[in-house]
């Protein structure tokens, strides 16, 4: 092992470390080295959809207001598109720095997986966007446009979280994918500007919920 | 007096504060994962000689495999806890929480590796 350096003989000094452990002092030990790992290899999940779950309301809230009944202020519109679009980028770039930073120095199958998932999602809004662009150059009627951005970002993000939730064999994210596209469809029917509507409250409801799961995990794995 | 004198049916290659934690952090990762020797360094809190040391005893018992290879043309050891390694750990915790339910003689005189009374046949 070359970069062991030289430092064998300070190893071997070292093997007086192995003093006997009584079972208290080992599961002391046991705890704590996993609590250490857990804080320096996992990802805070309850915290990211926390914020995903607030852009959502305040990002849908805001552009319900502005879509509101018999008035269409383009200025409080485009402020919501760019809360919406800037906090689901923190979001993101939040998921994937702490998962780049945090899987330093591991190399392997899973790890590779977890890095083509998280580097699925821009690819996938990306193609959702593209498809919508052009289905408006080909004419699509512009009173479906502001129906048509939203339900893509949201039908997009809910098979991002069917897909991470069979990949992770994570219930609470399959579950909550679920419930997204159910939202998407309801906002759908909605119209516009109910759509906004349905996807800051009962969009944003199932991302709060899933993080007061996760914190609740992260809570029991600490205790 | 060795570890394994003291605590019956505790493996001793993994009763050792520096093993615990190394199997520990490796048993964290995929089990078709592996880490690079820094990055188990930095997050065992242990000097180089220290980790090569007690690695070296883990990868004699089988319980980690270690891989070298070249990355941008730079020297890398890669760890990984292998299988039998990683179910050293499970049945070294199973042990340590079967000693810690029975501290001391249980009543049918079963010692401190018996199982806890109320454990299933």
């Amino acid at each position: 092992m070359s970069d062991r350096g030289s430092a064998s003989a300070e190893g071997s000094a070292r093997l007086a470390d192995e003093e006997p452990l009584s079972p208290q002092e080992a599961l002391a030990i046991v705890a704590d080295q996993q609590h250490a790992v857990d804080r320096s290899l996992q990802v805070n999940v309850a915290l990211m959809h926390g914020v995903i779950g607030a852009a959502w309301l305040i990002g849908f809230g805001v552009a319900y207001l502005a879509f509101g009944p018999g008035k269409a202020d383009p200025a409080v519109a485009w402020t919501a598109a760019a809360v919406i679009a800037v906090a689901n980028a923190i979001a993101a770039a939040a998921g994937l720095g702490q998962t780049m930073r945090r899987g330093r120095g591991i190399e392997g199958r899973s790890w590779d997986a977890m890095r083509m998932y998280l580097w699925a999602w821009p690819v996938a809004f990306a193609g959702g966007y593209a498809a919508d662009a052009g289905l408006q150059y080909q004419g699509l009627p512009e009173r479906l446009v502001p129906l048509l951005w939203p339900g893509t970002a949201a039908g997009v993000c809910g098979l991002m979280y069917l897909a991470g939730g069979l990949f992770f064999r994570d219930k609470i994210h399959y579950a909550l994918g679920a419930w997204i596209l159910l939202v998407t469809a309801a906002s759908m029917f909605a119209g516009v500007p109910g759509n906004f509507a349905v996807l800051a409250l009962a969009g944003s409801a199932g991302f709060l919920v899933a993080t007061w799961r996760y914190a609740r995990i992260r809570k029991q794995a600490r205790d | 007096m060795s570890a394994e004198d003291l605590l019956p049916g505790l493996d001793p290659v993994i009763h050792a504060q520096p093993r615990l934690r190394i199997t520990i952090v490796l048993a964290a990762i995929g089990e078709d994962d592996k880490m690079t020797f820094p990055r188990l360094q930095e997050l065992t809190g242990m000097t180089a000689g220290n980790l090569a040391t007690h690695l070296r005893k883990l990868e004699d018992a089988g319980y980690v495999a270690v891989t070298k290879s070249f990355r941008r043309r730079s020297p890398v050891t890669y760890l990984a806890l292998t299988r039998p390694g990683r179910r050293a750990l499970e049945d070294y915790t199973a042990a340590l929480q079967r000693l810690l339910a029975v501290p001391g003689s249980g009543p049918n005189g079963s010692g401190p590796n018996g199982a806890p009374d109320s454990d299933p046949p």
